[in-house]
């Protein structure tokens, strides 16, 4: 035990380590909010720059990239409606409105305290309850993933604005984009028209950028006449009464960020939008309507993304798993300073879980510290004239997309893409939910087909199965209620018949 | 400043005329791997470049360059200058891309500065499958055809040729359900979505040793220090030989036509990489098998192993064209 508590304080008292820590979450919130610039593409790099260096000291840095860039995608969100990753695109949602109105400061300040606060439940939850959640999420198969992936498609309700209907089209775009490239599980191609480049895909990535970015900047050119907007300055840091008031959402959230982080298919992205969805539908009153700048919009995603750090951690440390994209590379590091990273890992070297439970806690400290100070230099960049300001955008997205995977045919889709999102906006239509579908659409494309293709091709078999298992029944279960309450039939019953229905 | 332009590009062509001449390399030089950043390609190519990158005197700068089954970074490397600046490391998947429809190219186009090491495939099984050999399971699946559920990482992966092995060889029907990787498929066995499956023997020994799944034996003629009780398929099997040795390898490769000063400075540089003890106990830790080899010697281990893949795969049914029209040699 006395061992456990001197690994756990490791990186708090040797001030190597200490720095170490402190330069990761500074880089880390920087990397993390220059849309294209990744926390795995930063943890990769620093595979080959950490080779001779000592196993804690290279873990030091990387766990603190890792934290303060989970958390940096938010700034560029908020302030320019770019999220700088996947994870922050449901904190642009209602962040950038805040910005509009002058409440940048604001905004920041509370997205900082509760990205924190997300971080110190997930690392509460890895380092109490690490066995369980892990032996839990294992235990999810194809088909959950695929029930899990319906329900994240649901959120287009959430995300379509004032038509469904265009909501509906947006996000079926979104798929239909998805399923461009080698198929995984046949190597067929679809929709490659014979190109190797579109073998690939289209990066999501590089989609969000031109969707967000570049067509937020399109767009910002009708108004070069109007002057910036004064950003208010003097309430940054959150009141306690806000937090208090935030409090019980974002325990919420914070717990949908651990578990959907645990779970290794899935990570912080699919986290983020889970958890506004969630926030969109318990918030009975926001203040503000939701995507006009709503805190709990900005509240929920924030805690659910930075929870899903401690998250990812979970399988990885317990089982050799990774969680996510970034713990996969860490294994590889662990692997390259001659350790084995594997469920024995825990029994061998347990110096190892409680060094990461306790860096992981200096990261998020210092995110604290690094995140909530620099805000009223950030807060200028917008108040910065537009001749500056929109060229600045483009170039962003234009370095953003080629970093992805240092291709140009990136930049070409990313620049396609702000065209089209600048009409799509321009007729009503809401780019959310088309990001939404090119997300999800591979997780649910390919759990369907491992699902159906383990069922031995019968439907009937897939259904039953799925009603026989605990876990798929409860999760077909959810679907099916989130359906049946948006009904305006299920509305009318809550209300006691009296009140009008809402499109929802 | 026009002229100062012009003067600079002058500079700039002279150059590269005098890199490919002589005094490789005198810039730095780009790696591009194959496949994302944590996999095993990307960590022994990240582990051998740095004793090479002494020998050479220059930097290598890695990229990943994921894609296609690696075909994005192969065609990639391919359209650049053959002045051994661009460097493709990359694993054997290239070696099928003819037979699999993806691209026109193979190691036939390349020069292999150093074929690092060789995988060596194991079988493993979730805890609860009613069968603990191959022996077992080859009894299992032919009395139960199509039931049980085989782990596979997509057509032309390891598991999908391993499998194509033990259908040529004896009546072998499964299911294969298809995952993003031996990673994942490993850890969707662990939850049972899948029976059994073929995979790497780095990748699965730590499970097994933490008695997560079970190992029912290695497609190899001799046992694994990694893994000592794993028996090898040849002893039930004896006509597996002519397979063997098989397995996923790791390589550094320039184009064919690249200089031949520049080849040999290439090749030295990383045989001193492949000699380093850290290297090598990295690589055994793992169970990866040491080749180190190139030139002549490296092309006949790629010819032979391109030949008895592609015709496995094909007979199995998972290749889209006949290795026939590409000229490539029934084993």
């Amino acid at each position: 035990m006395i061992d456990a508590f001197s690994y756990l304080f490791m990186s708090w008292l040797q001030p190597e380590l200490l720095a170490l820590t402190a330069i990761g979450t500074c880089a880390g919130i920087y990397i993390g909010a220059i849309p294209g610039l990744s926390v795995t593409m930063a943890v990769s790099i620093l595979i080959s720059f950490t080779f001779g260096w000592q196993v804690n000291h290279a873990l030091a840095l990387m766990n603190g990239i890792f934290m303060g860039g989970v958390y940096g995608g938010s700034r560029t969100a908020i302030l320019l409606n770019i999220p700088g990753a996947p994870a922050a695109i449901a904190t642009a949602l209602d962040g950038y409105p805040l910005a509009k109105k002058g409440e940048a400061g604001n905004a920041i300040g509370l997205s900082t305290v509760m990205s924190v606060l997300g971080g110190f439940i997930g690392i509460i939850v890895l380092a109490l309850a690490a066995p369980t959640v892990s032996e839990f999420a294992i235990k999810f198969q194809p088909r959950d993933y695929m029930l899990l992936a319906v329900m994240g498609i649901l959120l287009v309700g959430s995300l379509s604005g004032e038509s469904l209907a265009k909501g509906i089209f947006a996000g079926a775009l979104g798929m239909l984009l998805g399923t461009v490239g080698l198929d995984p599980m046949t190597a067929e191609q679809r929709f490659t028209f014979g190109s190797v480049e579109l073998m690939n895909g289209i990066s999501p990535v590089a989609l969000m950028i031109g969707l967000f970015g570049v067509s937020e900047a399109l767009n910002q050119l009708h108004s070069l006449h109007l002057p910036a907007i004064r950003q208010r300055v003097d309430k940054i840091i959150p009141s306690l009464a806000d937090v208090k008031k935030y409090l019980p959402l974002s325990l919420q959230t914070s717990a949908i960020g651990v578990f959907i982080g645990a779970l290794p298919g899935t990570g912080g992205d699919i986290a983020a939008l889970m958890a506004y969805d969630h926030a969109k539908r318990v918030t009975k009153e926001p203040e503000v309507p939701f995507g006009e700048g709503a805190k709990e919009g900005l509240v929920a995603p924030e805690t659910a993304n930075n929870a899903a750090v401690g998250g990812a951690y979970i399988p990885m440390l317990t089982l050799g798993i990774p969680g996510d994209a970034v713990t996969a590379i860490i294994i590889g590091a662990l692997f390259i300073h001659g350790l084995n990273p594997g469920p024995l890992l825990l029994v061998q070297k347990p110096d190892m879980f409680w060094f990461t439970v306790g860096n992981l806690t200096l990261a998020n400290i210092f995110l604290l510290i690094f995140g909530l100070t620099g805000i009223r230099i950030f807060t200028r960049i917008i108040e910065c004239p537009k001749g500056v300001l929109l060229p600045l955008i483009l170039l962003l997205s234009v370095v953003g997309a080629y970093s992805i995977n240092n291709s140009v045919s990136d930049v070409w889709w990313m620049l396609g893409f702000g065209v089209l999102g600048y009409f799509m906006k321009f007729y009503g239509y809401q780019v959310g939910p088309v990001v939404l579908g090119i997300i999800l659409s591979r997780l649910m494309d390919d759990n369907w087909r491992r699902a159906i293709i383990s069922e031995r091709d019968s439907v009937s078999d897939f259904f039953f199965n799925m009603l026989a298992s605990p876990l798929s029944a409860t999760l077909f279960a959810a679907i099916v209620l989130i359906l049946i309450s948006q009904t305006p039939f299920w509305k009318k019953f809550r209300a006691g018949g009296s009140a009008v229905p809402k499109n929802g | 400043m026009i002229g100062k332009l012009m003067g600079a590009a002058a500079a700039l062509a002279l150059l590269v005329g005098v890199a490919s001449a002589g005094d490789f390399p005198d810039r730095d030089i780009q790696g591009i791997i194959q496949w994302g950043a944590g996999g095993s390609t990307d960590l022994v190519m990240r582990s051998v470049s740095p004793e090479a990158e002494k020998v050479l005197g220059r930097s290598i700068i890695m990229t990943n360059k994921t894609g296609g089954v690696g075909a994005i970074a192969t065609q990639f490397v391919a359209s650049q200058p053959a002045d051994g600046y661009t460097l493709l490391m990359s694993a054997e998947n290239p070696q099928l891309y003819k037979v699999m429809g993806l691209s026109n190219l193979d190691y036939g186009d390349f020069y292999p500065v150093n074929v690092l090491a060789r995988g060596v495939p194991v079988l493993v099984a979730n805890n609860d499958a009613p069968f603990n050999t191959i022996k077992e399971l080859v009894d299992y699946v032919q009395a139960n055809p199509g039931a049980v559920r085989m782990g596979s990482t997509g057509p032309g992966g390891l598991p999908s040729v391993v499998g194509g092995m033990l259908a040529a060889e004896t009546d072998f029907k499964v299911t294969a359900v298809p995952f993003d990787g031996d990673g994942p498929a490993l850890t969707a066995m662990q939850g049972g979505a899948v029976d059994f499956m073929p995979a790497v023997l780095g990748v699965a020994a730590e499970h097994v040793k933490a008695g997560r799944i079970k190992v029912l034996g290695i497609i190899d003629e001799e046992a694994s220090p990694i893994l000592p009780d794993a028996k090898p398929i040849t002893a039930d099997y004896p006509e597996f030989k002519k397979y063997l040795p098989w397995g996923p390898f790791f390589g550094v490769f320039v184009k064919r036509d690249t200089p031949d000063d520049v080849k040999a400075k290439l090749v030295e540089a990383f045989k001193a990489g492949a000699e380093k003890a850290d290297f090598q106990k990295l690589l055994s830790d793992r169970g990866y098998v040491l080749l180190n080899i190139s030139g002549d010697e490296a092309d006949a281990f790629l010819r032979k192993w391109q030949s008895t893949t592609a015709w496995v795969v094909y007979d199995a049914g998972i290749a889209k064209k006949s290795p026939e029209e590409f000229g490539i040699a029934k084993p």
